[in-house]
Formats: C-alpha cells, sequence, structure tokens
C-alpha cells in the first residue's frame, strides 16, 4: 500500500514538472508580443465588492485598449489575483506577478495595510505599483521620510484633505474664524487637523479655538461650549460619522450656527439619519462624487458592460491605468524599471482630478478633491478643488 | 458668566444620568457588599428594549418607557437569580460574586453582538428637536431637561421607598446585618428581590435616556465606569452619596473640559477616585464599615 502511495506520487510530480515546462515553454514567446499588468486586490471577504469593481474596471479598459491598438503597438494582458483582504496573500500575489508572469507593473490594492506589506517584495523584484486608495502616509513613504522607490498611488493622503477643507473654506466660503474639534485617539484625524490648521493660518485665517475628545466619547458639550465662546464661522469636524452626528447634534443643542466642514469619514446612511438637520449647509470633502459631470461617461460604459453600480475603488482603478499607460508610452519600452522612472514624469487627465505624482512622496501634488453641500438631507456636488 | 452657567448646565445634565445608573451600584452594594458591575450591561438591554420599541412596535414614548423599565428589571432579577443566588447560597467569598458579575456583562455584550442586533450602532427616532430652549445667553437642551426631571422624579421616588415603605424598612435593616435581620424574620431573597428589580428598573430608564441623547450601540456598558467611580465618591452603599457623587463628578468633569482641557478629564477623574480611597475610604457620605472591599 505504502508502496503504491509513493509510485503515485512521483508519476504526478513528474507530470507536474512536465506540465510547468511546457506551460514556461509556451509562455516565453508569447512575452515579447504582449504587455502584461498585474491586479492584485479583495475579490473575496467584505471588501470583495470593491475588488471586483476595480479588476472589472481594469479588465474593461485593457479591452478598449486593445481594441484600439494596445500600447507600443503591442496587445495588453491583465492577469489578477485575489488578496482576500489579507496583507499576507497580498506578498504572495506579488511575488507571483513579479517573479512568474513578469509583469511590467502592478495595479492595486485598494487597501493601505496590503500596500504597505508589498513594499519589499516590489523593492526586490523591482516592479511598480500603483494603489488605488490606500490612503495612510506610509504607503508610499518610509518611516523616516524616505520614499519607497516602487510604490505609487493615485489617490491623496488622508491629512490631504485638511488642506483642501482649508483652502475651500477660506478662499471660496470666505471664513477667516475658524475652530476645529478632533480625535486626539486617531492618525486620521490628527493629520487632517494639522494640515487644515497650516493651510488656514497660513491663507491669512485664525484658529479661535482647537478642541480635543477621544474616540468612544459621546458627550461633547463643553468643548463645543468653548468653541461656542470663541465664535467661529466654520467649525472643522474631521472623524468619523457617528461622531460627527452627536457633535453637531449638541453644537445645534448649544445654538451654534457656524457651518460645519469634514472628509471622507462623513457620507453615510446613518449620519443623514442621525443628525440631517444638524447638518444642513455642511461641506465635505471627497474624493470624488458620484453626480460630477466628469464622471459620468465611465460611469455609463461600466454600467452598460456589467449591469452593475460603480464604485470609488473603480474610478481609481481607472486614473491608475490611464497613468500607467501614459507611464509606458513615455517610457517606450515595456521594461518596469524605465516605467517606475516615467511614472513621476507625466501627467494625465483623470475622472478624479489632474494626476502628477511628486518624485518626493510619489502622491499625486495638488490633485483636487470633490466639494459636496448637504442640502435637504442629499449630497450635492458643488465643484472639484485643490490645493498646491 | 454665560459661559460659567452653560458648563454648570451641561455638568448637571451629565451628572443626572450618572445618577441614575450609579444608585443601582449603591442599590446592591448596600446589601450584598460588592460591586454588581453587570450593571453596565443591564443598562444596555434596557436601552435596546426602550430602541425597539419605539422603532418595531411604535408604541407611545411614555409606554416604552415603562416597558424598558420593566425589562431591564426582569433581566436584573433573573441575574440575580441564576448568577448570584447559588454563591450567596454557597457563603462563595466576595471575588467570586466580581468576577461573576464581570462575566455577566461580558455575555450581555456579546450576546448582543453576536444576535442579529450587532455591533452597528443605531439612533433612537427624534423625539425632541434639538432647537435649545435659550435663558439669555444659556442653552438649555429639551433633552437634558427631561432627562434631569426622570433622573429626579425616580430618584425621589426610590428614596421615598427606601425610607417610608415597610419594605424599605427591611432593606436599611438588611444592609446593617443580613444575619441580624434574618433572625429578626426579614426575608432577605425577597430583600435582594426587590433591590435587584429598582435597580434593574432604573438602569432600564438611565440606559433609555442615555441612548436617546446619544446612540444604542452594545458597548454603552462601558459608560458605567464613570457611574461607578461616582458612587464610589459619595460612598458606596449610601443612595443620596451616589446622587451627589454623580452630579460633582459631572460637574468636575465638564469644568475641567471647559476651563483646563478635555485631555485632563478623566484623568481628573480618576485621580479623585484614588484620592477618595486614599483620604476618605468610605466616600463623602459611607457608611463605616471597614470589611467591605
Amino acid at each position: 500500500m505504502k508502496k503504491k502511495f509513493s509510485t503515485l506520487i512521483s508519476v504526478l510530480l513528474v507530470l507536474t514538472m512536465i506540465i510547468t515546462a511546457c506551460s514556461s515553454g509556451t509562455d516565453a514567446p508569447a512575452e515579447e508580443e504582449t504587455i502584461k499588468i498585474g491586479w492584485i486586490g479583495s475579490l473575496t471577504g467584505d471588501q470583495a465588492v470593491w475588488g471586483t469593481c476595480e479588476s472589472n474596471t481594469v479588465k474593461m479598459l485593457i479591452e478598449e485598449v486593445n481594441e484600439s491598438g494596445g500600447i507600443l503597438g503591442k496587445k495588453v494582458e491583465g492577469i489578477y489575483y485575489d488578496t482576500k483582504g489579507d496583507a499576507a496573500e497580498a506578498v504572495n500575489a506579488t511575488k507571483r506577478l513579479a517573479s512568474q508572469d513578469k509583469v511590467v507593473a502592478i495595479i492595486g490594492p485598494n487597501a493601505s495595510g496590503q500596500a504597505i506589506a508589498i513594499a519589499s517584495v516590489l523593492e526586490e523584484y523591482k516592479v511598480p505599483d500603483i494603489s488605488t486608495v490606500a490612503t495612510n502616509p506610509k504607503v508610499t513613504v518610509n518611516d523616516d521620510g524616505s520614499v519607497k522607490e516602487f510604490n505609487f498611488r493615485v489617490c491623496f493622503i488622508d491629512p490631504y484633505q485638511g488642506a483642501v477643507a482649508a483652502g475651500y473654506a477660506y478662499d471660496r466660503l470666505g471664513f477667516t474664524k475658524a475652530a476645529v474639534l478632533y480625535d486626539v485617539a486617531s492618525d486620521y484625524s490628527q493629520g487632517f487637523t494639522e494640515f487644515f490648521e497650516k493651510t488656514f493660518t497660513e491663507k491669512g485665517g485664525t484658529i479661535v479655538a482647537k478642541e480635543a475628545f477621544k474616540e468612544g466619547d459621546v458627550e461633547f458639550k463643553p468643548q463645543l461650549s468653548r468653541i461656542k465662546d470663541a465664535d467661529p464661522e466654520v467649525i472643522l469636524m474631521p472623524y468619523y460619522y457617528k461622531e460627527v452626528a452627536l457633535s453637531a447634534n449638541q453644537a445645534r443643542e448649544l445654538g451654534i450656527d457656524a457651518v460645519l466642514i469634514g472628509g471622507d469619514g462623513w457620507p453615510s446612511e446613518q449620519l443623514m439619519s442621525m443628525a440631517a438637520d444638524a447638518i444642513e449647509g455642511s461641506y465635505i470633502v471627497n474624493h470624488l462624487d458620484f453626480n460630477d459631470p466628469e464622471v459620468k461617461p465611465l460611469q455609463e460604459r461600466y454600467n452598460a458592460k456589467y449591469n452593475l453600480p460603480m464604485e470609488l475603488n473603480g474610478y481609481m482603478a481607472h486614473d491608475a491605468f490611464l497613468l500607467l499607460k501614459a507611464a509606458i508610452e513615455d517610457a517606450g519600452v515595456a521594461d518596469p524599471v524605465k516605467i517606475t522612472e516615467s511614472l513621476t514624469k507625466v501627467s494625465v487627465e483623470g475622472v478624479t482630478g489632474t494626476i502628477k505624482l511628486s518624485p518626493e512622496d510619489h502622491n499625486p501634488s495638488g490633485k483636487e478633491a470633490a466639494i459636496v453641500r448637504v442640502e435637504s438631507a442629499d449630497y450635492i456636488f458643488q465643484e472639484k478643488y485643490g490645493v498646491q | 458668566m454665560s459661559y460659567f452657567l452653560q458648563q454648570v448646565i451641561n455638568g448637571l445634565s451629565l451628572g443626572s444620568v450618572y445618577a441614575l445608573m450609579s444608585v443601582g451600584y449603591s442599590l446592591v452594594y448596600s446589601i450584598m457588599n460588592f460591586s454588581n458591575f453587570a450593571h453596565g450591561g443591564v443598562i444596555m438591554i434596557g436601552a435596546y428594549i426602550g430602541y425597539f420599541c419605539l422603532t418595531l412596535f411604535n408604541v407611545p414614548f411614555f409606554i416604552a418607557f415603562i416597558l424598558s423599565a420593566l425589562g431591564s428589571g426582569l433581566l436584573a432579577v433573573s441575574m440575580e437569580k441564576v448568577v448570584y443566588r447559588p454563591l450567596r447560597k454557597r457563603n462563595a467569598p466576595f471575588l467570586y460574586f466580581i468576577i461573576s458579575a464581570m462575566g455577566a456583562s461580558i455575555f450581555l455584550e456579546n450576546i448582543v453582538i453576536a444576535s442579529p442586533i450587532g455591533p452597528t450602532f443605531r439612533s433612537y427616532p427624534a423625539v425632541f428637536s434639538t432647537q435649545p430652549i435659550m435663558l439669555g445667553e444659556v442653552a438649555l437642551g429639551r433633552i437634558d431637561i427631561l432627562m434631569f426631571l426622570i433622573a429626579a422624579m425616580s430618584l425621589i421616588g426610590l428614596m421615598y421607598i427606601i425610607e417610608k415603605t415597610k419594605i424599605g424598612l427591611s432593606i436599611r435593616a438588611t444592609s446593617y446585618s443580613i444575619r441580624g435581620s434574618t433572625l429578626m424574620g426579614v426575608n432577605v431573597d425577597k430583600v435582594i428581590f426587590i433591590i435587584f428589580l429598582l435597580g434593574g428598573m432604573l438602569a432600564g430608564l438611565a440606559g433609555m435616556l442615555f441612548c436617546m441623547k446619544y446612540t444604542v450601540y452594545p458597548q454603552i456598558g462601558n459608560i458605567t465606569t464613570k457611574s461607578f467611580i461616582a458612587a464610589v465618591f459619595g460612598g458606596l452603599g449610601s443612595l443620596p452619596g451616589a446622587i451627589i457623587g454623580s452630579v460633582l463628578l459631572g460637574l468636575i468633569e465638564t469644568m475641567t473640559s471647559g476651563y483646563l482641557s478635555s485631555q485632563y478629564r478623566d484623568l481628573i477623574a480618576f485621580v479623585l477616585l484614588i484620592g477618595v480611597l486614599v483620604f476618605k475610604p468610605t466616600g463623602l457620605m459611607g457608611k463605616t464599615t471597614e470589611d467591605k472591599a
């Protein structure tokens, strides 16, 4: 019995060797004719909605590009791997794309945790990666502030929203006195606040009050009373919808009528059901708005092909692909290292704004954000707005 | 001046919530000499009962209050029967009671998370508008006024039961000495049943009021850490002490946030707790007994 088993194993092993030998044999000439692009992201798990939308978008764009003659006269081939929302899986997928599939670049993943994890693999194989909505500052820079050579992204980082909010409040809305209520226990909220303060004071405004709370707090009236005493025209609330709902309601209960402004932590059904009245007339800084006329054509193409609603990730994947295409064309050759160099040279008009990656931190510099106003419990698109 | 008055109002409104919660601790402590940490779980369940009464069954607001109080009273009583009574019959050390109470609290929190209710936070339907009543420069929230009134009424009702009724007499007797009152013919099981019922009902009211003002989620029971501090501050086992301790804690917290910084708020609250335990271990109005843990 034991002998039979080991014979079976050895036969299987030989078969595997033959098959792999064959497939690598047929792959070799194909490499010359096509440009291979990898995509990684969650196709299963609780982020599957976003990952599916990204990979669908990339598939659609590759088909479109191939129909119109490919890139540099070559056909483009997409290879898609599921990371299951797991950083270790993302590392494996990246290794496989870089070492076996020999892709020239990778698009994705959508989450910061996975994007940070793959950095060492990218460096080992010298393949660039453009992540879609990984907004953590650490995705493209090391702890000491030096840039990660092969990590890029097309979304803006969390704190940048603060700069946009400050610029919009001062330049467009004409406010000069701002107050901030922020969460001391959150990196997101602190970075947001820091950039807001910096930009707002540089433009000539004053921060009349800055108050803190800790995640999990439900009572904000002591801090809000202080803010009320300082009499601001606008109050920045850079945190998530639960605290936004509570603090906005309490601000109105104290008779504060200042305009409220916040970031991508706001939009949610819950916020509207809890505090629609309190946040009426507030402004929200977001990556993109689905009602922006510039994003409509892509939305319609996607709907027609897949009959699914398009998520934020799809737009980001679209812009990542556009940027990559421009970089390959700029490099003139489908070589990962040359493409890496070109990624910070090219500038493209994406659906989420103009994308020009900065060589210092590999983030899109001066990218526009979508400004949304809350009117009668609905999110109304105002305009795209960016600061340098 | 109006800023100071505003902070006083904020402090009183916070203090009245703490008060409704801390009397539950004190009631149980006065008889059974242990801190019932499962109280937070009962508060949370009370809040959910009120929430579902209002949203699913559309019962009038006042009825929802009564149902929530009854439901959580019942829960507290059955927890006493299942968790504490067996320990009591075996004369288990107090540490066992405290550990069982913590276990019960974790159990309640997680059964809600695991149930279809889930961990998401929910908001009560808007019963009152957020439009404040203005007294000059000072804003009075409508829900704050309601909270203060209901807290005051139920606390006065409780004091009446304890001080003026026959069952109140047996509660007071039992709080001096369980053994002594048993010898005098007091039914201790019944007394304990009553204090868990009363404490549970107040917990339901507190939970519903608290969550109407803020929001409902499985971890709201954690707020009772603060009301526990208030109960210790005022003197565990003393009802007036719990109320005074709560109002003072509410005021101290708001004044710290209002005049210093909100980062110091919890720091000062806990330093206060340690200070009280060091210099006046029985709290402001606590009973002078030595063996209480």
